[in-house]
């Protein structure tokens, strides 16, 4: 065992990045959709592996409906796509998506979601900025800009320094992070490889990398940067010495000043943060920014890979629940992608449409493997990374709550609406869920749902007084007055499941009303319990 | 190049289809390699011997004072007020704020020789409750949730991990964390009450029809799972298939079960009650409880506080060993009493004992440990380890090992194994029976 991983780590210094040649690439004026197409059915003949049917209308807008705003659909919803004949019903439901205010609130979550430091999901501190950045559709480069260079003076980037302001305080985890989150790589990873090689790899990345930060620091509430500074460390081997300013790609940058200040330096570059303290304002930049050294290598053809192929892979994972590259943050060559080519096109065009997160989205979710069905009959599926059967994903806690929510609420208090007034309805159910969204845990890749959640649902009275009421508009009041029980049903699993009752449904959950004439409206109650607490409202499949 | 480590996400993908799901309920991405490696000894087997492997943990909470415990220096400039006793351990005195454990050392190894490195509440209550850092992109798991994966079953009618800590002081500092293992294996805790949330049946639905609404639920997912294929669709069904069982549970949790002269025994003080509900509850067959009793940080008057807190944890801690030795639980049931750091030789000018991790005690009692063993010195002040150093770490690996958990096993986020404890950490292995 001991002895494979030597001779890997050996290997994986003899690899170079090997991106696929352009020239063997589709077209670049495929439609992004098309090449997903293209690449994945490609895959699956080579290797005779036969992919699951596409879902039907009303899985495919429950589908898109959660992952593009955040929440189930309306049972009218639901109805008025799968009775539309028109062929382009899908792309313009999914324009329709993407162009309501839902799609930037939920997008800006998983954003925020994205960014949290490890262990503490979706603090919110970024949602306010990536709401205003999604809602100017902001490049994902000029987001990361943003981000790594925050302007405070600029109130079209307001927040954006809180990503900055979260990790200040150490810069092992900074470095990290924006390695893990930018360029898909973990510099902190090669733990397992005892490697002395390696280890010298590692530590000339790591120190290289955190070289561009090691000026960064907190200036009275704000984040400034020092004009000078150097960073030795003690590698494993040998005496201490300076780290050289290196990119991930191996690229050796010069960085001006990259030394200790004199003195005299040192004290001026003091009275320079000091009067920003003293003023409140804003730092004023030095004149070299080490961070801005960095965004500027970052993008350099021949470095930008890193970043080209991360933001791709990270969507591609957020619409399908798995990535290109698992995990998500071992893009290296010892761990190369299942769709080499694909990756390359998309991460091509990416750059090609100056890396505009919109368009990728709606490529990814208009294509056909998007669109398999998540059930996969007879054999064994293939293995997730061929993207043959569409992955169930635990929805999150915000995207459960507001589901939750519009479950439970009477489905007429959605229909004969003007579009404004009903998304300012969803809004309303949003702001409502949010306290119940914190009772639930934030799901990860291979997530396990633990006891404390089927407790939550079975006894506590919060779920009842949520979801289960009785009031006014509520989908209990509308189910007691339905004329029969069949149509209590039916109203109940088109609100909650999104689709009409099977007959097998209406005569089981009819036979559990019968048995209960006698306290009717508790039976009812527990029918929608049983319903929402089920699997089917818990995931996105 | 093949890829030459097992346990990648396929496999365990796979593994996880053929098993069901029944003997291991991690995630795939935690794949277990003792299980795929055909050499190993026969998991079956170890998983039965471990399944009757239980913890207490009585974590005291601020840092209690190895000088007025379990590591006296009586005469010595930084040596405070108290006399030392001598044990039923020839030539080991401890303070004479413990006489009832004096006489219960045989059982017991003390360990005085800890040198953890980290003076603060938080890093420190993290450190000793995982037997190591997190990174900047691993958050680990603490022993708690570890031991649940470890020797929880996925079908358990009761709780993997329960812990108590009911003073506000320090709480948030230190709270059960399951790190990158997830919810699942998440503690149930309790701060409020003696009860754990939601175990009780709500007003307005009978038993019977909180049964049947259950079962249809269950028919309902059942119907929905058909042809699915997920790690997490499964822990969920298996979540719900939980919470009768957990509802039935609810007794241990009720002292007023226990009969009075036991009652007695442990003491009409919370710490006291909480010890006999965690007995209770690894009677039941609960992994992992920890009790925790706040607040020992005794940066003024600490020999006052000392005075008042000692005693109790004497009581406490002596009354759950001959209580468990009685029950024949005490070799399958290992007691340990740690806290995030122990405390200054030096006395401030407040007459108190500021943090310190340089050279402290710990005890670990039964399972697998030898009694009557002290383990490692310190100099004649306090002020640091001359023999035996230990550090987080090796504590932790000796635990594993004596509860019969090679230290070395590797679980896998995504493919990068994770053993439970770093490499090149090593238990101690005199201390192990």
């Amino acid at each position: 065992m001991r002895i494979f991983r030597l001779l890997l780590a050996a290997v994986c210094l003899l690899l170079a990045f090997q991106p696929v040649n352009a020239g063997d690439l589709l077209p670049a004026e495929q439609s992004i959709d098309r090449a997903i197409n293209h690449y994945v059915q490609e895959l699956l003949q080579k290797d005779h592996l036969q992919p699951a049917a596409l879902a039907d209308d009303a899985t495919i807008i429950r589908r898109l409906t959660l992952d593009l705003v955040g929440r189930i659909p309306t049972p009218a919803e639901t109805q008025a796509y799968v009775d539309s004949k028109d062929s382009n019903k899908k792309i313009q439901l999914v324009d329709h998506l993407m162009a309501s205010p839902g799609f930037i609130r939920h997008q800006a979550a998983q954003f925020d979601a994205m960014m949290a430091p490890t262990g503490n999901p979706g603090s919110g501190r970024l949602s306010a900025y990536f709401n205003e950045a999604l809602k100017a559709n902001k490049s994902w480069k000029q987001i990361f800009q943003d981000l790594l260079l925050p302007n405070e003076n600029d109130p079209k980037q307001k927040g954006s320094i809180e990503f900055l302001k979260a990790r200040v305080s150490d810069l092992d985890r900074l470095t990290i992070d924006v390695s893990v989150l930018f360029f898909g790589v973990n510099v902190s990873c090669a733990q397992c490889h005892n490697h002395p090689l390696v280890q010298d790899w590692k530590q000339d990345h790591f120190y290289g990398m955190k070289s561009f930060f090691i000026r960064t620091v907190d200036n009275g509430g704000t984040i400034a940067e020092k004009e000078f500074g150097q960073l030795k460390f003690k590698p494993n081997k040998g005496s201490e010495k300076p780290a050289t300013p290196l990119f991930l790609s191996g690229d050796k940058i010069e960085l001006a000043n990259f030394r200790e200040p004199t003195s005299e330096e040192q004290k001026k570059d003091k009275e320079r943060l000091e009067k920003n303290k003293a003023n409140k304002t804003a730092p004023t930049p030095p004149a070299v920014s080490a961070r801005a050294k960095l965004f500027e290598v970052a993008l350099k053809p021949g470095n930008s890979q890193f970043f080209n192929k991360a933001i791709v892979n990270r969507l591609w994972h957020r619409f399908f629940g798995y990535g290109l590259v698992t995990p998500l943050d071992q893009m290296h060559s010892e761990n190369p992608p299942n769709h080499p080519d694909l990756l390359e096109w998309l991460a091509r065009d990416m750059v090609g449409h100056n890396y505009d997160l919109k368009r990728l989205i709606r490529g990814i979710v208009l294509s056909e493997p998007y669109a398999r069905s998540s059930q996969y009959a007879g054999t064994a599926p293939p293995d997730p990374k061929y993207f043959a059967v569409a992955r169930l994903k635990a929805l999150t806690p915000m995207q459960y709550a507001v589901s939750l929510k519009i479950a439970t609420t009477d489905p007429a208090s959605f229909e004969k609406q003007k579009p404004e007034a009903l998304e300012k309805k969803i809004e309303q159910l949003e702001g409502a869920a949010r306290g119940f969204a914190s009772l639930i845990a934030m799901p990860s890749d291979d997530f396990q749902i633990g006891v404390n959640e089927a407790l939550l649902f079975s006894n506590n009275g919060r779920v009842v007084g949520d979801f289960l009421g009785e009031g006014q508009g509520t989908l209990i009041a509308r189910m007691m007055g339905s004329p029969d029980s069949k149509q209590a049903i039916e109203l109940a699993v088109r609100s909650i499941f999104c689709r009409p009752a099977t007959n097998e449904e209406i005569q089981l959950f009819a036979d559990y009303l019968q048995k209960r004439t006698d306290r009717s409206k508790e039976a009812y109650r527990q029918l929608v319990w049983a319903m929402i607490s089920s699997a089917e409202l818990r995931f996105n499949y | 190049m093949r890829k030459t480590y097992c346990g990648s996400h396929e496999h365990g993908y796979n593994r996880r289809a053929f098993l069901g799901g029944a003997l291991a309920a991690g995630a795939a991405a935690f794949t277990d390699m003792t299980q795929l490696n055909s050499l190993a000894h026969s998991a079956m087997a170890g998983e039965l011997k471990k399944q009757q492997k239980r913890v207490i943990m009585l974590w005291l909470a601020g840092g209690a004072s190895q000088l007025e415990t379990f590591d006296p220096k009586p005469g010595a400039s930084t040596g405070g007020p108290f006399r030392s006793i001598q044990t039923d351990i020839p030539g080991v005195r401890i303070s004479e704020l413990m006489p009832k454990m004096a006489q219960r050392l045989k059982h017991t190894c003390i360990i005085r020789s800890l040198d953890t490195k980290n003076g603060d509440h938080g890093s420190g209550a993290q450190l000793m409750m995982r037997g190591r850092r997190n990174e900047a992109t691993i958050n680990y798991p603490d022993l708690g949730a570890i031991l649940a994966r470890e020797m929880g079953r996925a079908d358990s009618k009761v709780p993997d991990y329960v812990s108590f800590y009911t003073q506000t002081e320090g709480r948030g500092a230190a709270p059960g964390d399951p790190g990158f293992l997830g919810s699942r294996y998440a503690p149930m805790e309790l701060t409020a009450s003696m009860m754990p949330e939601n175990l009780k049946m709500l007003n307005g639905i009978t038993e019977l029809d909180h049964q049947q609404r259950a079962d249809l639920r269950e028919l309902i997912s059942k119907k929905f799972s058909k042809d699915r294929t997920s790690v997490t669709l499964g822990s969920h069904n298996e979540a719900y298939q939980r919470v009768r069982g957990l509802m039935a549970s609810e007794k241990l949790f009720d002292i007023n079960q226990e009969s009075q002269s036991v009652r007695d025994k442990y003491g009409p003080t919370q710490f006291g009650e909480q010890a006999l509900v965690a007995r209770r509850l690894v009677e039941a067959g609960v992994p992992f409880v920890r009790v925790g009793r706040a607040w020992w940080d005794s940066h003024g008057q600490n020999f006052e506080t000392h005075q008042e807190m000692v005693p109790e944890l004497d009581h406490v801690m002596a009354t759950l060993i001959d209580d468990l030795k009685e029950r024949g639980l005490l070799e399958n049931t290992m007691i340990i009493t740690l806290s995030e750091f122990g405390r200054t030789p030096g006395i401030n000018a407040s007459l108190g004992r500021d943090h310190f991790a340089s050279a402290w005690s710990t005890t670990l009692t039964g399972c697998g440990i030898k009694g009557g063993v002290c383990y490692g010195k310190s100099d004649a002040k306090g002020e640091r380890v001359v023999e035996g150093a230990m550090d987080a770490g090796s504590l932790f690996a000796t635990i594993y090992r004596a509860l019969g958990i090679d230290p070395q096993k590797e679980y896998f986020i995504g493919d990068r194994p994770v053993p439970l404890v770093n490499p090149g950490v090593k238990e101690v292995e005199t201390l192990l029976t």
